[in-house]
């Protein structure tokens, strides 16, 4: 068997352009040809990283810390500005359900649609149409337009297409902290499903209670750098009591 | 370019399947929705016809035809470019999500209005036999134009898509730039008049008949005229048959507009996820 980790990060590094005044227009962009202004900003400054198979890692830090951007790096949504990115095995990401959905199209279409989406074969989607459609509990919605959904069942859809893509890695950026309680339980479930069966999980929350739950590692996230990665119990706790300290210092300040 | 287009066949299923999805939203209401995106080209041939018919009187027969027979073509070129600005924001917010090749948007967009001309294509060949004119055999070789056609269509939708994702305005400059195009092409015209214009210079007529077939479009439109219609006569004009360097010209322009854009739409494409 493959021994290389699932996923290897090396000195990561992700630099996005900030624009002062964004240039949105052909005619902006003439006019200010020669005084194009922008800041540098380092969402990733060198991460290094290496997430084992099988391993469930939870990734968390404060808004605006980079943790989204190591997701969508991971998911190559991004090119990274320099470092290495190696991912071995298939992934999928269940960000934001529901993302590529079509209103006028029916829950089937948009399972064949969705499924693609995430990189599967027509025919892989075909064989798995039924399983995916029962899993959401949507069967009499099957030929309904998808106008006529509810939040829940577009987000139930969206969640089942990417159950079946059958990933070996798994990208989850805060989607288990919206849904009603049972989609939850449902979501975590599924989770404990793909953790048994030895798949690689990252996920990205602020909800401290479900990372307790589910992580086995947990990397903290600071100002684009890794600022502890470690046993979930002590990094939680670090990160904890940092907020704590920040949130007493704000009061003061 | 090659790692690029390895990873597009791979993804060969997504262009078919937004193909689908674009073509299940059109054609809804399956005849109904096809009628109305034939409405817009036979409104305007039927206008143009009378205008020119009864007012200026040009005395084509069939001159209709001749019309339709261009229109078809100028709107896949027309909306297909309107189509490729939006095909790659309208999925944004999925974009900034997931990875897959971007150039699926642009490409399915694409063909999906060559599917488009096919059908409408199918259409005039019905209302040819209804006016009875007599269809020409050429149409074996339309393909061939149909194919350059495309190829010059994609490249600029590869350059449209792509620039409208950083500029709002693009869809206005294409707009414009359309609409002034369309004089460009013999459409309410046939290229012919050029050659026989008693306003133009007899030594010039020669060298801008050439030069106006340096627009892979306006060559294109005139080959399908001239091989799904026959000659006309009238007008003081004599046809002049389909010069086959003007369409290898143009065939070759158009390929390497299309491979142009493409390398265009890649090398932008890993940032229009970073907008700002």
């Amino acid at each position: 068997m493959d021994q290389s980790p699932a996923i290897r990060l090396v000195d990561l590094k992700k630099r996005f352009r900030l624009q002062h005044h964004p240039v949105t227009t052909l005619k902006a962009a003439a006019a200010n040809f020669w005084k194009r202004r922008w800041e540098d900003l380092w969402a990733l400054n060198g991460v290094t990283l290496d997430v084992g198979r099988g391993q469930t890692l939870a990734v968390i830090g404060r808004n605006g810390s980079g943790k989204s951007t190591l997701l969508g790096l991971l998911g190559r949504v991004y090119l990274p500005t320099s470092g290495l990115v190696e991912v071995n095995g298939r992934v999928a990401a269940l960000l934001e359900l529901g993302a590529g959905f079509h209103p006028d199209l029916t829950g089937e279409q948009n399972v064949l649609l969705n499924g693609v989406i995430l990189g599967m074969r027509e025919r892989e989607v075909r064989g798995h149409l039924d399983p995916i459609i029962r899993y959401a509990e949507l069967e009499h919605f099957r030929d309904a337009p998808l106008r006529s959904y509810s939040a829940g069942m577009i987000m139930r859809l969206g969640f089942s297409v990417a159950v079946f893509t059958d990933p070996e890695i798994l990208l989850i950026d805060e989607v288990l902290a919206v849904g009603d309680e049972p989609f939850q339980r449902k979501c975590l479930r599924q989770i404990r499903r793909f953790q048994d069966s030895g798949r690689t999980i990252v996920f990205v929350s602020h909800d401290i209670d479900t990372v307790r739950e589910v992580a086995g590692r947990v990397v903290w996230i600071h100002e684009g750098s890794v600022r502890a990665d470690g046993a979930t119990d002590q990094v939680v706790g670090d990160y904890l009591e940092f907020a704590a300290q920040q949130a007493a210092a704000e009061a003061q300040a | 370019m090659l790692g690029d287009l390895k990873e597009l066949w791979n993804y060969r299923d997504l262009v078919k399947s937004l193909v689908v999805r674009d073509l299940t939203v059109r054609y809804k209401n399956s005849v109904l929705g096809f009628f109305w995106s034939l409405a817009n080209p036979l409104v305007q041939v039927a206008t143009i016809t009378i205008i020119f018919k009864y007012v200026l009187a040009i005395g084509i027969p069939n001159y209709s035809a001749y019309v339709l027979c261009a229109f078809l073509p100028w709107m896949f070129f027309q909306l297909s470019l309107s189509d490729a600005g939006e095909s790659v924001l309208r999925q944004y917010d999925l974009l900034r999500k997931v990875y897959f090749p971007r150039e699926a948007l642009t490409i399915a967009s694409v063909i999906a209005n060559l599917i488009h001309l096919a059908l409408a294509l199918g259409v005039f060949f019905i209302y040819l036999l209804a006016l009875g004119v007599a269809v020409e055999p050429g149409w074996l070789l339309l393909p061939v134009c149909v194919l350059f056609n495309f190829f010059l269509v994609l490249g600029l939708a590869f350059f449209v898509s792509a620039l409208s994702v950083f500029y709002e305005d693009m869809r206005y400059l294409v707009n414009v730039a359309t609409n002034l195009f369309f004089y460009c092409c013999p459409i309410i015209y046939v290229s012919e008049q050029i050659l026989f214009s008693s306003k133009i210079p007899a030594g010039l007529r020669e060298r801008i008949w050439e030069v106006y077939h340096w627009n892979p479009m306006a060559t294109f439109i005139e080959g399908y005229r001239q091989l799904l219609l026959p000659r006309f006569t009238g007008a003081g004009i004599t046809d002049v048959p389909l010069d086959w360097r003007h369409i290898a010209l143009a065939g070759v322009v158009s390929f390497v507009l299309m491979v142009a854009g493409y390398a265009f739409f890649n090398s932008r494409k890993w940032r229009f996820a970073e907008r700002s």
